[in-house]
């Protein structure tokens, strides 16, 4: 379970004082597939990324598990994302000198795995994103869907908690925007696994079963379908 | 996480901007290739300038009286020679060796006066010792059955306007310390290719020296080349064993000055190396900042998804020692063909010449470095580019995770 309590996120920007986010209290149980929306500005990635343990929070905490990884040192913050969080950013999220196949095998190589079961789960993984027949392909040679849902396979590789996605679709069509949430929403269902993603766009919106949606970094309303 | 995947990431990494990845490269070999030809010339350099001063005057080991040394006074010839040339007769050590009387006088014509040395030689006996005979330009070496006469080196024939026949006199002092003067006949003008030699010395035969001064009766000097130069060292002590009236000598006791040179050079090539290399560095360093800065967001990616910052830090200097390793064996197989081929070939500096030859240099060089210049030049380039990527590396590990976010 992931919970934040009294999250507050300042900037600085000379006198002006940013409250990016503001107060915010969370309770996100495991296998949830939630959505945080908002305008543009309200807060959703400054959020994400201190749920994600990519930011520090200016004060309050962020709990995982029982765990206050607010407080983690930078080298041991890495090591829990490695093994706890999926990410899944709006671009720039595989190497792009390394194979659709090598960019999944690598986080699990960096977690230890053996090469057999490297080998076995990036494929699995592959044909679950519906990538089988790509795999050797490098980022370049993807579109912008395909390497969403590499990236997405990438994510799921580690084995994480829950997956965080920062507008995953916004670089998509719609046509590739609804296979990537077939996928995700799939993957939530069949696997169990926590998604947390944030975005603009209503059909994406539309399909999360929880909607929490900011205004100026606040929470305003949080309803569940 | 193993080290063989953040090599291949880096390796792939510096082809991904490949004229700037190629920039760096040539810049390296062309570095390389200065660095090592600029070394072999000056070696080959220092290497004639040596051999040359051995094989044409100096011979690898000379012994004289230990007075004489000090006052090149007439009267203190060697003590004892028979014994002495025995010993060099049965050494495998030795050679060959020859006999030399040494006169200091003033060489005169009408033209004007020089201070000179007199080598009295026995010509056939000399040839085996050093190369004078090798370096007549004009006339002979000694073929006339006239007794008095004389090889001058070119640039002293040149101050004193000498042609073959000219006569000259030399003034000396006599074993009794009587100022003596005797005329000679120039036959022939030699150019030995160090023209301090071929100013301040001439050769006469040692007969006419015996038979103008009958009082003389004993040779000041005894060159000797050894069979091995490795082998000088040990001959020399063994020789100044034979007697404490000996002052024996190896060459480089001899020309302080070439030997001085010699072993510095090393060190000064090194030095000059280095310089040339850390030059390099700033471009390197340049190019890998670049790198970074473009690939703000992929690094940041990396940490999201936990890369760990001193993995960061490792495929950023394999990146930056991958062009290195790149350029190192081009740069040294250039090099490498370069001075084999001049090796052979010798660079002709007739151009330039009088001016090196002033320093002892004949006119056409034969390049060669030892392989040891090739082995510890590619590795400074390593360690150079190695330092080199610190400062990069560093700056990469200071990106924030948050840019893998950032949507501009
Ligand atoms: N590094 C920063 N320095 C200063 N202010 C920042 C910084 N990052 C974000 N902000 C401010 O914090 C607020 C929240 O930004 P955030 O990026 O979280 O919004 P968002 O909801 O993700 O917007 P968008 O939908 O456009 O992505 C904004 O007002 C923004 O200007
Ligand atoms: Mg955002």
């Amino acid at each position: 379970m992931i919970q934040t309590e009294k999250l507050n996120k300042i900037y600085k920007q000379g006198k002006l004082k940013v409250k990016a986010v503001n107060n915010v209290n969370l309770k996100i149980s495991d296998g949830e597939f939630t959505a945080i929306v908002g305008p543009s500005g309200s807060g959703k990635t400054t959020l994400l990324n201190c749920i994600g343990g990519l930011d520090k929070p200016t004060n309050g905490k962020v709990t995982i598990d029982g765990e206050v990884i607010s407080s983690y040192p930078s080298n041991k913050m890495i090591k829990f994302r490695l093994n706890n969080i999926g990410f899944v950013f709006q671009a720039y999220n595989l190497i792009p000198v390394l194979s659709a196949k090598e960019n999944i095998e690598m986080i699990m190589l960096m977690q230890g795995y053996d090469k057999q079961e490297r080998e076995q789960r990036s494929n699995d993984l592959l044909n679950e994103v519906g990538m089988g027949n790509m795999s050797k392909r490098r980022p370049a040679q993807l579109s912008g869907g395909q390497q969403q849902r590499v990236a997405v396979a990438r994510a799921l590789a580690s084995k994480p908690k829950f997956i965080l996605a920062d507008e995953p679709t916004a670089n998509l069509d719609s046509i590739s925007t609804a296979k990537l949430l077939d996928i995700m929403s799939r993957l939530n269902k069949q696997e169990n696994i926590t998604f947390i993603f944030s975005s603009h766009d209503q059909r994406v919106i539309d399909r999360a079963r929880r909607v929490i949606t900011l205004e100026d970094g606040k929470i305003i309303t949080d309803k569940k379908k | 996480m193993n080290l063989i995947t953040l090599i291949k990431i880096g390796w792939r990494n510096i082809w991904r901007s490949r004229k700037r990845s190629l920039v760096v490269i040539f810049s390296i070999i062309l570095g390389l290739y200065g660095g090592l030809i600029i070394a072999s010339l000056m070696i080959t350099l220092n290497d004639q300038r040596m051999n040359t001063a051995i094989k044409t005057y100096l011979a690898d080991i000379q012994i004289h009286d230990k007075k004489f040394s000090e006052e090149y006074s007439l009267k203190d010839t060697i003590y004892n020679i028979q014994s002495i040339e025995e010993k060099l007769k049965s050494d495998k050590r030795v050679k060959s060796y020859s006999k030399r009387t040494v006169i200091n006088g003033m060489l005169s014509n009408a033209t004007g006066s020089y201070g000179v040395n007199v080598l009295g030689i026995n010509p056939e006996n000399e040839i085996k010792v050093t190369s004078v005979y090798n370096k007549i330009i004009e006339g002979d070496y000694f073929t006339s059955k006239r007794p008095n006469t004389m090889i001058v080196g070119k640039k002293l024939a040149d101050k004193l306007n000498l042609q073959i026949r000219s006569k000259v006199v030399i003034a000396f002092q006599d074993i009794n310390g009587d100022i003596t003067s005797l005329l000679f006949r120039v036959e022939g003008v030699f150019k030995s290719g160090n023209s301090m030699f071929d100013d301040n010395n001439v050769f006469v035969k040692n007969n006419s020296i015996f038979s103008n001064l009958p009082d003389l009766k004993g040779y000041h000097e005894i060159p000797i080349l050894t069979t091995n130069s490795n082998l000088t060292e040990v001959l020399k002590s063994d020789l100044q064993n034979i007697s404490n009236s000996l002052d024996v000598k190896s060459w480089d006791d001899i020309a302080v000055e070439l030997a001085y040179a010699n072993k510095m050079i090393s060190s000064f090539l090194y030095i000059f190396m280095l310089i040339v290399l850390c030059g390099l560095s700033f471009g390197i360093i340049n190019t890998m900042l670049m790198a970074i800065l473009e690939r703000k967001k992929e690094i940041g990616m990396l940490m999201s998804i936990g890369m760990t910052k001193w993995y960061i830090f490792l495929m950023i200097c394999f990146e930056t020692i991958f062009l290195s390793l790149v350029a190192i064996p081009f740069g040294i197989l250039i090099s490498y063909i370069t001075v084999d081929y001049f090796s052979v070939q010798g660079i002709d500096l007739s151009i330039v010449e009088s001016g090196l030859e002033n320093f002892g240099i004949g006119t056409v060089l034969y390049l060669k470095l030892p392989s040891e210049y090739y082995f510890n030049l590619g590795l400074l380039v390593i360690l150079i580019s190695f330092i080199s990527s610190i400062f990069p590396a560093i700056r990469a590990m200071k990106i924030n995770p948050v840019e893998a976010t950032k949507s501009i």
